[in-house]
């Protein structure tokens, strides 16, 4: 009879009803929403953020010092490269190792990065290339050109470019011009091996630069196993970097939880409005129920289980309309779309009952109600 | 014959105004009682309080030997579950049930359901016909059925019914008349308010109410008073 019952007050006030599960369901598929993007959202965040560039570096440092290799002089490129190889994390996007060195273009002074220039498109993809990173014809004898340097030397994508550094000399194929934004803009970036051989340091490099994703912790955590392994190095995170991105992080995290908190709180005054108009309605009946011999606890919990039933409905159907709108959400903000976290249901569910039942409170008054009164028409 | 109810010096004030000034009267277990009087005398007072509805504010009011004046909330409801049968004039059937299912909402209070019980009892006051209507589709009279139906179902000790035929046409109120009939003459103890003294010459006894006073009592086709 309980659910019999329930069924039956469900259809009797379908109108009312109606405008509760809208703002449940509504409610919900944000709040499902915003969830499924609060849990994904440091992955994507991270991912994002290696569009920022590298995030830690490996420089000769202050720890050199000790070793007798002062700060700025080169450190050994199978060094760095075997310390890497051996901890290969999967969180470590690219690496490059640069070794500057200034070199001259026609008597003029410029600073030559030698690195591996096909992994530049990973460490720094928000640069940008007119042309290409690397000549498909002359891999060795290609480089590219910040775009100073290009109007400098009025020099174009295929073009040639000759650099000449203590009487040795190259000639150079422009594969493609660089918009960095930076001091990158001044500068040629040629393969590492052209640099060593130009600058007679062969082995040698200046510094590597590393693009890891994860958080600080994680970040910092990777760079410790990385000191350990090189002790004659500074390596570090870069703390610009990773800490904006922490903070960063923790603000929109802040910002989605503000937002679901807000609008459950809307939702349950949004359910009170009604329940209160419901429960004027419902008075007569419930003086009625109570003069058969209806007890407090058993009215109101059957008005509490319509209740309930409303909210695990609306956070059903609220829940699923939630995981198309996160995907929808993650396409248009991140560009892919956001993976489903099949635990946001219950979590959904859960939190739509609560917010339901918070707003049934004026239901909960009916327990008061005097049968003699109504049936008096007071 | 046992006493089933019994009032003594039963007042209920509503703040300035007194609906009951000490009444004072006893009912035996098989009687039909009709309380008379014009409005306002304390007539539905009365079955409210015997009924477990309103609370006197002093004296006693004891049916089938429970003082419903001593009760505490929770008491008051499995009194009026276990002992009493209300029939209304307005019929407060539940609008959205069919008339199976008002008379079950008083078998769920009481203790469990049976359709097939709640459907004898429907057939039994002549709507087997009319069983999932909802109260809407119902006539007066029929409606009221249902409320006799559903106020029976628990086998109470006493039915209260307050003004039962007030809203119904003659052809009506002569049907539930006849169910009263019928329920006097299998031994139940009715207590009924009525403003017809047709209705009233039907009962065993009639009390008479005035100003809140207890005016007479007689028996029926008996105009001397007993007291």
């Amino acid at each position: 009879m309980f659910w019999r019952l329930l069924w039956k007050l469900l259809r009797a006030s379908s109108g009312r009803l109606t405008v509760a599960i809208l703002a449940l369901v509504s409610c919900a598929m944000v709040v499902s929403a915003l969830l499924n993007l609060e849990f994904d959202i440091e992955r994507k965040l991270t991912q994002e953020f290696r569009m920022l560039g590298a995030n830690v570096l490996i420089s000769p440092g202050n720890a050199a010092q000790a070793t007798g290799i002062g700060p700025g002089e080169p450190m050994s490129e199978s060094d760095v490269s075997g310390a890497l190889q051996d901890l290969e994390d999967p969180a470590v996007v690219a690496s490059a190792p640069f070794l500057y060195v200034v070199e001259r273009v026609r008597d003029t002074p410029v600073v030559v990065a030698g690195t591996k220039l096909e992994e530049l498109p990973k460490l720094e993809p928000a640069w940008r290339i007119d042309g290409a990173w690397t000549s498909p014809q002359d891999h060795l004898n290609s480089c590219v050109i910040g775009r100073n340097v290009a109007r400098q030397f009025q020099l174009l994508p295929g073009g040639l470019l000759n650099l000449t550094y203590l009487g040795k000399s190259a000639q150079l194929t422009v594969a493609g011009i660089l918009d960095a934004g930076g001091t990158e803009d001044n500068q040629v970036f040629v393969q590492l091996a052209k640099a060593q051989d130009l600058a007679g340091l062969n082995g040698q490099i200046s510094l590597a630069q590393l693009s890891v994703r994860g958080t600080t912790k994680s970040i910092s955590q990777y760079s410790a196993r990385l000191a350990a392994r090189l002790p004659a190095y500074d390596v570090r995170p870069i703390r610009q970097v990773t800490e904006a991105e922490s903070d960063l992080l923790n603000r929109i995290r802040l910002l989605v939880v503000s937002m679901v908190v807000l609008i459950l709180v809307l939702t349950a005054l949004c359910v009170l409005a009604t329940m209160a108009a419901l429960a004027m309605e419902r008075r007569q009946d419930v003086g009625l129920m109570k003069a058969l011999g209806g007890s407090i606890e058993r009215i109101v919990a059957l008005f509490m289980a319509e209740v309930g039933v409303l909210g695990a409905a609306g956070g059903f159907v609220g829940a699923i309309l939630g995981i198309v709108l996160s995907r929808w959400m993650g396409q248009r903000v991140f560009g892919t779309a956001i993976s489903s976290r099949w635990e946001i249901f219950p979590l959904t569910i859960a939190l739509m009952v609560a917010v339901a039942l918070a707003g049934a409170l004026p239901l909960r008054m009916l327990g008061k109600v005097k049968p003699a009164m109504i049936f008096r028409g007071e | 014959m046992a006493t089933l109810v019994e009032v003594e010096d039963l007042r209920k004030e509503f703040g300035n105004v007194r609906a009951l000034a000490g009444v004072s009267f006893c009912v035996q277990a098989g009687e039909w009682i009709a309380i008379m009087g014009p409005s306002g005398s304390g007539k539905t007072t009365l079955i409210n309080i015997l009924g477990g509805l309103d609370m006197p504010t002093s004296g006693k009011a004891v049916v089938d030997a429970v003082d419903v004046a001593r009760l505490d909330e929770a008491g008051l409801t499995r009194f009026r579950a276990q002992k009493i049968g209300f029939i209304f004039q307005q019929f407060h059937l539940v609008p959205y049930l069919t008339a199976v299912e008002n008379v079950m909402l008083a078998q769920y209070f009481h203790s469990t359901t049976d359709e097939k019980e709640a459907r004898e009892a429907l057939e039994r006051v002549g709507l087997g016909d009319r069983i999932e209507h909802l109260p809407g589709a119902l006539s007066g009279g029929e409606q009221q059925r249902v409320a006799v139906a559903r106020a029976l179902i628990n086998h109470p000790k006493l039915i209260l019914a307050d003004e039962p035929t007030g809203n119904l046409d003659e052809a009506n109120e002569e049907t539930v008349i006849q169910l009263f009939r019928e329920l006097h003459g299998e031994g139940r103890t009715i207590l009924m308010v009525t403003h017809d003294p047709s209705i009233g010459r039907l009962a065993d006894r009639r009390i008479e109410f005035a100003h809140g006073k207890l005016k007479q009592i007689l028996p029926s086709f008996k105009p001397e008073p007993v007291r």
